[in-house]
């Protein structure tokens, strides 16, 4: 908007054909993630992570379903949200452009805060689908789930070739988003298609492309070589044998990760400014048969700052208002003339 | 593009794409060597980390009975993609074949790919070393991430792109001088490159069995040909960070396009310099400073974020004088 009102419009359509393709993009993949809760739903019975576990051998189709869409919305390529976060990125690269110093210095802020949003992204991903999918099953519902059938695998999979055509071939989506940045801008990005191997160019071949098919066939040829000369030279014999774990494997499933452990160092650095966490270690003296705590509080900002005072504000309001509970018939007849006069009032002098 | 042309320069990118591979064990061997030499020990031979390689590739793999697919996938998938991102930065000469593929922030998502691939295999089996591994890899990831945004934002603000090679031929032509907004990002991008590559206030390279782990914790269950893939990865990725280092803030002899066969010989000779610079200095500087403790490990993270935004504030005072 900013680039628009300063007469910018290829800058706008950039902008906006970023936040539009991001829309798009969680749209796709939102679904997909939902759609694998579900399935994980519906297998195990269980909504609590920490009870979940191991579940990429019991439902390998789902698993791989719902990995493709954590790395979409961890905003990794070659897939769909790593290219509407690169032309955020662009269109935030382009920001000198603008005259006012107070959007000048406001939008780094923004791409650091959206390279951060990716980066919790991935943080909260990994911990979703490791937790969910891979390690040892936290319960017995986990252990025993079974592969959910092909009509609610089918719809996870489509959304997943979405998420990676729409990733290798951005430009067929840039482009039929066009007429919305015409009708709204009256500016629009370049046409995309028909550039040389249906690179992603946003405003000229010198600044910046990105390639979505050609980093796909990177990665595959790349994997491909890896493959061969691996399995040509290396040697090809597997053993199976318990985890290492430096030694001391522990086969309780209780010694893994938690969802809960594994947020705690991200807790520890940001949670201590956003929502004021503390943790209190109660820690009985040796000879105590207590067993040890970790108690966590944790406080919402925006709980506190913003939906407190307007409950509070309304809860003094009605314990004001309450007094007109117990009038009597006369002083609610005199209520209702005085309000009538003061709504004829209010109607005479508005005309 | 005429065909010979165009013949030349995909000759020139498969001759980067196999040199950059080639030469990453070396480097690890010479900042190894370098940091020996600082504590008085003769340390491995410049070549031990081929021979590791050779030797992990020809055992039996050891894999734990609950490993699944993923676990296997990863190694490959990490190789071949920190391979690419590897392949894009110029490293002896600007404008190859696919330089145009991805930009700075494309490279940048790759090896955020690599991460989190490595981040979930870690969660595989299930064991506490490799939960405490990915748990703090992703912490800092997600506090290195924003300050690699913002030293990516300085230096495609002076060079008007975020194509590294573009990039690189602007800082060759001398335009740009001297800037302190630079030097800013300069800082900033060896913070960021440390912590990526568990170099030593962050993470040592060279120890097990140590509660402060990271990287070597989330690799713990890894062994024979799995191994060798994430080891060459990471020998790859601090050959990647090098380059870049080099390309954007010493892109000096570097080839240009166009240019004839003897330059890119020129190219090559000052890039295989730069390198071992760059190695030398790495070594001191591992060896003169001390690790830190894991929560401390923000505030270091937080100090490259701060000086790639004052970085990037500086460009837009110095431009709005």
């Amino acid at each position: 908007m900013a680039y628009w009102a300063n007469g910018l419009p290829a800058g706008a359509a950039l902008a906006l054909t970023a936040a539009l393709f991001h829309v798009f993009n969680h749209s796709v993949f939102k679904s997909l993630l939902f759609f694998g809760s579900g399935a994980v739903l519906t297998a195990t019975g269980e909504r609590d992570m920490e009870h979940l576990g191991g579940l990429i051998h019991r439902m390998p189709k789902t698993a791989f379903a719902f990995l493709v869409g954590c790395a979409a919305i961890s905003a990794l390529p070659p897939l769909n949200g790593f290219v509407s976060e690169w032309l955020t990125f662009q269109a935030i690269v382009l920001n000198p452009d603008l005259p006012q110093w107070g959007l000048k210095i406001a939008i780094p802020a923004d791409g650091a805060l959206l390279a951060l949003s990716a980066a919790l992204a991935a943080a909260c991903f990994v911990k979703a689908f490791g937790v969910c999918f891979l390690g040892r099953p936290r319960s017995t519902q986990a252990a025993s789930a079974r592969e959910v059938d092909y009509f609610s695998l089918a719809p996870m999979f489509i959304l997943a070739a979405i998420c990676l055509l729409a990733g290798v071939l951005p430009g067929v989506v840039v482009d039929s988003l066009e007429p919305v940045t015409t009708s709204i801008l009256g500016g629009r990005m370049p046409t995309q298609l028909g550039d040389r191997w249906l690179s992603l160019v946003p405003m000229s071949a010198g600044r910046s492309s990105y390639n979505g098919l050609l980093v796909f066939l990177f990665i595959t040829a790349s994997t491909l070589i890896v493959v061969f000369l691996v399995h040509r030279f290396a040697s090809n014999a597997i053993r199976r044998s318990a985890a290492w774990d430096c030694g001391f494997p522990d086969p309780r499933p209780e010694t893994q990760y938690t969802a809960e452990s594994f947020a705690q160092p991200i807790r520890r650095v940001f949670g201590s400014v956003v929502f004021r966490t503390r943790e209190v270690v109660d820690m009985p003296l040796p000879g105590d048969m207590r067993p040890a705590r970790i108690t966590r509080f944790a406080r919402d900002v925006a709980w506190d700052g913003l939906y407190i005072p307007v409950a509070a504000a309304v809860g003094a309001m009605a314990d004001w208002m309450n007094v007109l509970q117990f009038l009597t018939i006369r002083q609610y007849l005199a209520f209702v003339f005085i309000a009538l006069v003061a709504l004829l009032t209010a109607l005479a002098l508005w005309q | 593009m005429n065909e010979p042309a165009s013949l030349w320069l995909l000759l020139v990118q498969f001759a980067q794409m196999s040199l950059v591979i080639c030469l990453a064990p070396l480097l690890t061997g010479l900042v190894r060597k370098v940091k020996a030499r600082l504590q008085r020990r003769r340390g491995p031979p410049l070549l031990q980390p081929y021979r590791d390689l050779r030797r992990l590739m020809l055992k039996q793999v050891v894999l734990a009975e609950n490993a699944s697919w993923l676990f296997r996938v990863v190694p490959y998938l990490m190789l071949s993609i920190t391979w690419v991102a590897a392949a894009l930065v110029p490293t002896f000469a600007t404008g190859l074949m696919f330089n145009w593929t991805g930009d700075l922030i494309a490279i940048a998502g790759l090896l955020g790919a690599a991460r989190f691939a490595q981040a979930l295999a870690a969660l595989d089996i299930g064991t506490s070393f490799g939960g405490i591994g990915s748990s703090r890899e992703v912490m800092f990831a997600s506090l290195a991430e924003p300050a690699t945004m913002m030293i990516i934002l300085c230096v495609a603000l002076v060079a008007g792109s975020t194509q590294l090679s573009t990039i690189a031929d602007h800082m060759a032509n001398g335009a740009v001088g001297l800037r302190v907004s630079l030097a800013l990002a300069l800082i900033a991008l060896i913070i960021v490159a440390l912590a990526e590559n568990a170099r030593i206030p962050v993470d040592n390279p060279a120890t097990h069995l140590e509660l402060t782990m990271v990287h070597e914790a989330m690799v713990l269950e890894y062994s024979g040909r799995h191994l060798a893939m994430i080891d060459l990865a990471a020998f790859l990725k601090l050959l990647l960070y090098l380059s870049l280092i080099g390309c954007i803030f010493f892109p000096f002899g570097i080839a240009q396009a166009g240019a004839g066969p003897e330059y890119y010989l020129i190219g090559l000779a000052f890039y295989v310099m730069k390198l071992m610079l760059g190695g030398v200095l790495l070594g001191v500087f591992e060896m003169s400073i001390a690790k830190l403790r894991v929560f401390r490990v923000p505030n270091f993270l937080g100090a490259g974020f701060m000086l790639g935004l004052l970085g990037v504030l500086l460009l837009y005072v110095s431009r709005g004088m």
